[in-house]
């Protein structure tokens, strides 16, 4: 009990002693923190809704008018027979008006001009596996019932190849102020350690063991980048509920992120901020230590 | 209590601080370290409280062979022993009570524990009157003194003391060697460095003189007379 105290008591005490670099470490933690947060949750919801889209439809072939309906239907009976096809769906002509107006029901202007003997009827496919979308495309190629053939897969490709750039580009910058937070941390510890260094002398003469004098610095750096993370993962968490409510809401994104998925982001980035405190503690007093 | 046996330290470079040296202290003794600067007196003292680590040789101190401690292991042998250095390493921002108290709370004593071995130790290097005064406010006897009190806080069976007269003048010297006798009239063994002939031709204790590193006389009858 008494050493707990004591170690509590030195653990405070330089904290005190450098406040303005202690605060900078903590914004420096909480900033990475917060971005490696909202990376994560942003990558989260993106595969979310891109498995969403993916799980509808994939192909929509165009079908030329000029065919006769039993050739399409021949089509359809056909694309059903091909191992990669989970459905087939057969929208007519006044299917696809009704859909457009249901679409463009604000634009009334564009719904009066509109002719809609040139909206095609058209074949809805929904894939096994949404990846083979071009093994649809390279059969169909040159059928005389096809007017157009248009695919989900592409979209969603580019889609989550930009989610990519983002992760990565987040990422990266989330190390950098991360390393940052870490010189920062290094860089506290240090002078804590060197404004005790006859304090330190003296506990090892008395025969205090490394550990024991190393605890207060090692509870410092890990009280600091746990006030960072912290801060961080509650500002991420406001962020998700803030941005559920928001316009971007109303959009066909979809803002949902399951409370499993950001508990366990939480607490891996409470665990990741002790190691990183536990580390930047190691490495900020190991020379002071040996001096 | 203390055993040397062929022990030599020899630094990096080459330059040899302690050579061959076997000696013996027995528990409850008191010992004069005396040597000219560089002649190997606070090498001899660093190697038992292990801030050294001996080249060649065998060194036991309480029992514990010093020689093949692992690191890990030293801050058990020092809490054995009671170091006072040259410098009285006083914490400026502490009073004589808490610079004494300081050693108790490292070691994790509790509060009432420690008020009452700090007065005690206070009174035994009597600066129970100025346990309220910060180091600066003290004269270089009365900061040896705490430092000794400090250095006594976890009951050391051996004290070890480098120079501690070093910077003091001959009264306040010989004060702070009445208050280590006295401590060693309780028991504790105690082992001085000191390069001050005359202060020990006083004492009639056991001297080990050094020169270059080696012991060059043990008179343990107290007939020790530098000349």
């Amino acid at each position: 009990m008494g050493k707990f105290s004591y170690v509590l008591k030195n653990t405070l005490l330089n904290m005190k002693r450098t406040p303005l670099l202690v605060f900078a470490t903590i914004i420096a933690v909480l900033v990475s923190s917060f971005l490696v947060f909202t990376t994560l949750s942003a990558r989260s919801i993106v595969e979310n809704n891109t498995l969403r889209w993916q799980n509808g439809v994939h192909v929509v072939v165009f079908l030329d008018d000029r065919v006769t309906t039993t050739a399409h239907k021949q089509l359809e009976t056909s694309l059903e027979s091909y191992p990669e096809v989970r459905t087939v769906d057969y929208f007519s002509k006044s299917e696809a008006e009704e859909e457009f107006r249901v679409l463009f029901k604000d634009q009334t202007e564009l719904l009066a001009e509109v002719d809609y003997q040139i909206l095609p009827a058209s074949l809805r496919i929904n894939l096994n596996d949404p990846s083979n979308y071009k093994l649809i495309i390279e059969r169909l190629e040159g059928n005389p019932a096809v007017r157009e053939i248009r695919t989900s897969g592409e979209a969603i490709e580019r889609l989550l190849s930009l989610t990519d750039t983002l992760v990565i580009s987040a990422t990266a910058f989330a190390l950098l102020i991360g390393f940052a937070a870490f010189i920062l941390l290094i860089n506290t510890l240090r002078l804590a350690a060197y404004s005790k260094k006859k304090e330190i002398k003296i506990m090892r003469l008395i025969g205090a063991s490394s550990t024991y004098i190393r605890l207060p610095f090692i509870f410092e750096a890990v009280i600091e980048s746990l006030i960072g993370t912290s801060i961080a993962v509650g500002f991420g968490w406001a962020l998700i509920e803030y941005s559920k409510s928001s316009v971007v809401a109303d959009s066909i994104f979809d803002i949902t992120i399951s409370d499993d998925y950001l508990i366990f982001l939480t607490l891996s980035l409470l665990m990741f901020s002790i190691i990183f405190g536990l580390f930047a503690s190691f490495v900020g007093i190991r020379k002071t230590l040996n001096d | 209590m203390i055993k040397l046996k062929n022990v030599s330290l020899v630094f990096q470079g080459g330059s040899v601080a302690v050579s061959n040296i076997s000696t013996e202290v027995k528990e409850g003794e008191f010992i004069y370290l005396v040597g000219n600067s560089g002649s190997g007196k606070s090498s001899f003292l660093k190697l038992l409280y292990r801030e050294y680590i001996a080249t060649k040789g065998e060194i036991e101190v309480a029992n514990i062979d010093v020689s093949k401690l692992p690191k890990w292991k030293v801050p058990l042998l020092r809490r054995k022993i009671g170091i006072v250095t040259q410098e009285p390493q006083l914490l400026e921002n502490r009073n004589t009570f808490e610079n004494i108290s300081f050693a108790l709370e490292v070691m994790g004593c509790l509060p009432e524990e420690i008020d009452v071995k700090t007065n005690t130790l206070l009174d035994l290097v009597e600066l129970s009157d100025s346990a309220y005064k910060f180091p600066e406010q003290l004269s270089g006897g009365e900061q040896t003194r705490v430092s000794i009190a400090r250095a006594l806080a976890n009951n050391p069976i051996v004290l070890l003391c480098d120079e501690p007269t070093g910077n003091l003048d001959p009264d306040l010297s010989i004060q702070i060697l009445s208050l280590l006798e006295k401590i060693n009239r309780a028991g504790t063994t105690v082992i001085m460095a000191t390069h001050d002939s005359l202060l020990v031709n006083r004492r009639k204790k056991r001297v080990i003189q050094l020169s270059d590193g080696k012991i060059v006389r043990d008179e343990s009858d107290g007939s020790y007379i530098v000349r």
